[in-house]
């Protein structure tokens, strides 16, 4: 290969890869969360982060509105639309086999994709608001990602002290573990999936919003994202919340080391391979997780 | 005789937790076991260790002289051992009768006769064209019954065959469990029902919290302190 | 009714065959994407119809049809009929490489692995330029054979629907719906459920490696994208879903009609359309889960086997 590999390239991809990685599991802890309370795979996940993009898009085009700031919108928006659907749609499957809300969501995704073709066009967007990178002796540490690193730990921080110092939280993590016995404590589950699922499309919006200022925004864009949360949450164990942390940043890292020694192409093969081996070998993730 | 299941040393654990904690048993042909505990004692785990749908983390099942422990379910099935389960499982959406004979590798014409006079053992014949899933759960229990014996296993676990069934039911259950027994083979039955097990069953295990607690013929079981203990608390 | 329905078949069977006779190249070229999208629909619902397990990836074997077919047409200089029939080898090929190892993984995880593989295999068939042509796409010799390749089509589609009606009348049928009803059961009863689900994926890979080719050979160029659009498996599974999967005509049923209003809507309003597709994909798992047939089943007490 002729590559010569310094230390200084390995500490940058490191970087590299845990900044990427943050924002993996800032958007893989919301399908995590949804997959761990109501056993939905959310395959509409990605188009929910999606959307989240759009809106901080739009924000900005119109308003000059700080993107960072538009997090305040995106992010309650759709926590609404995360429980409408769940409210109107998703409650009706979560009790058939999982093949029905496969398919469910599976639809909804295409619907919601297509509805932004319709709505917004296929045209790329962007939001010019931060380039550049900060120069930190060896490593060039690019600024969007470095921001959109520490909204995303931000948020999951808040996420987690949520989970274990509130009533709320706490009541979602016994539905997590067990239905049968959350009921028997007096948790409202219904209440609890609509919450899972409105918290779930919120962090996926988070998300989006963060990378609507790196990348281009268009309506097909959150289909990876979907497949790599599903890596992550694979990785981490499902139902395993803080495992689908350590999974975002493991594949960040992965990746950014593949990315050393193998062209971009054969780069998104990498998860595809990565989650394969991982079901095979250690279905249950590398962590301990509930199947 | 040399037994026809043998459990050594089993340990099974989930998360941190040892369901099932060095627990051994030893099945002699042509008896009728019973297997007791109180809920969450790992009565189920342990059956499905045996029958391969979980793998124990330590210890060996011999089965007929074979070591089972590494095997699938299926292959386990085919060398003679047959189950039913706690909760009902049967093919809805298949009939009675295509229950019975998914079951087998023989040929079809044979296939069918058997089903049918299983189902006529059972006193199911009419309703084998029924869909599974449409016959009501004492039937259900039955359906499940006639499709562990399509294969004529040597060793049937019953996984609390009397939980729900009305008292015409449960005696025709018995019988047939009375029935296999003369016939040479052996049945290993969970069991909440008292009088079931201490009418049926010539040796008793309890289990308590993954681990065995006692072993012996029915009334010597009921007398046990540690028993009547793990039920009932101090 | 039993007595109708042969009778019917024969009659529809004729009529296709003289179809070309009289009919336009266009009307032909309709007929025969037809035939494709039943091919296909009736495969996919081996696999998922049958056992169970949601195959998100189907459209992976018609695109490896298409190149393997192609590549043996272009470098191989095989007759486009046998190079067909290769394209589905290689396509049970790729079938069984994938299936074995994620076959053993539960319903949901093996629908999450097949998300990916559409999206690898494009990458794959965009990386090795050399043998493929890459992203500039692959070109095969002139060749006006509309009416032969409307034959193939629809003896493909009539044969997967044999298969389709051979397995659901038979034990093997009923052993690859008792995966879908309950795996551990089956397991338990010494079904060898890994078998089974292979057999059924390498079956319900066959018919769209073999259509892959004939519409490579029809279209005369192939690319990545066009061979492996995520359009397609939507396609096909709202088709399955719609007719009612895990029956014989539910598929066929599908196809039909919605083809027919693809016709109508697709060249137009391609969004709206995939829209559509996504909102009848969900009407379906909400309120009739087994599809139009399902539901005439169980309002008129009709066999499985329809």
């Amino acid at each position: 290969m002729g590559v010569l590999i310094t230390p200084t390239m390995i500490g940058q991809v490191v970087i590299s890869g845990l900044l990427a990685g943050s924002l993996y599991a800032l958007v893989a802890l919301g399908l995590g969360l949804i997959f761990g309370v109501m056993r939905v795979l959310n395959v509409a996940h990605g188009p929910l982060m999606m959307l989240g993009a759009y809106t901080t898009f739009w924000l900005f085009h119109w308003w000059g509105f700080n993107p960072y700031l538009s997090l305040l919108i995106t992010m309650p928006l759709l926590f609404l639309v995360g429980v409408v659907l769940q409210h109107f749609l998703v409650r009706r499957v979560v009790d058939a086999p999982e093949l029905s809300s496969l398919l469910l969501t599976f639809g909804v995704s295409i619907a919601l994709v297509n509805l932004a073709q319709l709505a917004f066009t296929s045209d790329l967007r962007s939001v010019e608001f931060l380039t550049g990178s900060f120069i930190a002796g060896p490593y060039a540490l690019s600024k969007p990602r470095l921001a959109a690193c520490a909204f995303a730990v931000a948020i999951t921080i808040g996420a987690f002290v949520f989970l274990r110092s509130t009533r709320l939280g706490k009541a979602v993590r016994a539905v997590s573990q067990s239905r049968e016995v959350a009921q028997v404590c007096g948790i409202d589950v219904q209440r609890i999936h609509l919450l899972a699922f409105g918290i779930g499309s919120a962090l996926a919006a988070a998300g989006g919003t963060l990378v609507a200022v790196m990348v281009a925004i268009q309506p097909e864009m959150g289909q990876v994202y979907t497949f790599k949360s599903f890596l992550v949450i694979v990785l981490g164990g499902a139902g395993n919340y803080p495992g689908a942390l350590l999974g975002g940043l493991l594949l960040g890292l992965v990746e950014q080391l593949a990315s050393l020694f193998l062209t971009t192409q054969v780069n998104e093969a990498v998860a595809y391979v990565l989650l394969v081996l991982v079901l095979l070998i250690r279905p249950t993730g590398l962590l301990k997780g509930r199947v | 005789m040399p037994p026809v299941l043998e459990v050594r040393e089993a340990v099974k654990r989930f998360g941190g937790v040892a369901a099932v904690n060095r627990v051994s048993l030893s099945l002699e042909p042509g008896r009728v076991y019973g297997l007791i505990g109180p809920n969450g004692s790992g009565k189920t785990t342990l059956f499905n260790c045996i029958t391969g749908v979980d793998r124990v983390d330590e210890g060996e099942i011999w089965f007929k002289g074979r070591r089972i422990d590494r095997l699938k379910p299926h292959r386990i099935f085919h060398l003679g051992m047959g189950r039913t389960f706690q909760v009902i499982r049967v093919f809805p959406e298949l009939t009675a009768l295509e229950n019975l004979l998914v079951v087998t590798t023989s040929g079809y014409e044979e296939a069918r006769r058997r089903a049918r006079d299983l189902l006529g053992l059972v006193k199911l014949e009419r309703l084998a064209d029924e869909f599974a899933g449409n016959l009501s759960y004492g039937q259900q229990k039955l359906v499940e019954l006639a499709r562990v014996l399509m294969t004529d296993p040597d060793l049937i676990l019953l996984d609390e065959p009397a939980a729900g069934v009305n008292r015409t039911l449960l005696n025709e259950l018995l019988d047939a469990v009375r029935r296999l027994r003369d016939q040479g083979k052996t049945v290993l039955l969970v069991e909440h029902d008292m009088k079931v097990v201490m009418g049926l069953c010539e040796t008793v295990f309890v289990l308590d919290h993954g681990e065995k607690l006692a072993e012996g013929a029915p009334g010597v079981i009921q007398a046990d302190e540690r028993v009547i203990e793990a039920y009932f608390g101090r | 009714m039993k007595r109708g329905l042969p009778i019917a078949l024969a009659l529809a069977a004729i009529g296709l065959t003289l179809y070309p006779v009289q009919a336009t190249g266009y009307g032909i070229r309709v007929m025969l994407q037809l035939f494709m999208w039943i091919a296909l629909a009736q495969s996919w619902n081996l696999i998922s119809g049958l056992t169970g397990y949601v195959s998100f990836g189907h459209v992976a074997f018609f695109g490896t049809g298409a190149y393997a077919s192609s590549l043996l047409i272009v470098k191989a200089g095989w007759p486009w009929p046998l190079a067909c029939l290769g394209g589905g080898v290689v396509a049970a090929g790729v079938a069984l490489v994938i299936g074995w190892p994620c076959l053993r993984l539960k319903g949901p995880y093996f629908a999450i692995a097949m998300l990916g593989l559409n999206e690898v295999l494009r990458v794959i068939a965009s990386y090795y330029e050399g043998l493929t042509g890459g992203g500039n796409g692959l070109s095969l010799p002139t060749l006006y054979a509309s009416v032969q390749i409307y034959y193939a089509m629809g003896l493909v589609a009539a044969a997967v629907t044999l298969v389709a009606y051979v397995i659901l009348t038979s034990r093997f049928g009923l052993r690859l719906m008792t995966i879908r009803e309950d795996e551990v059961a089956a397991e338990s009863m010494g079904i060898d459920t890994l078998r089974y689900k292979l057999y059924a994926f390498l079956l319900s890979a066959i018919g769209p490696g073999i259509v892959g080719g004939l519409s490579a050979r029809d279209q005369g160029y192939i690319e990545p994208i066009s061979v492996f659009p995520l359009i397609m498996t939507i396609t096909m599974i709202v088709m399955v879903l719609f007719g009612g999967k895990g029956t014989i005509w539910g598929p066929v049923l599908g196809a039909t009609v919605l083809f027919a209003f693809q016709e109508a809507v697709w060249a137009r309003f391609i969004y709206l359309h995939q829209l559509l597709f996504g909102a009848i994909i969900v009407a379906v798992v909400l309120l009739m889960p087994r599809g139009i047939l399902g539901v005439l089943q169980q309002k008129y007490n009709l066999p499985r086997t329809i």
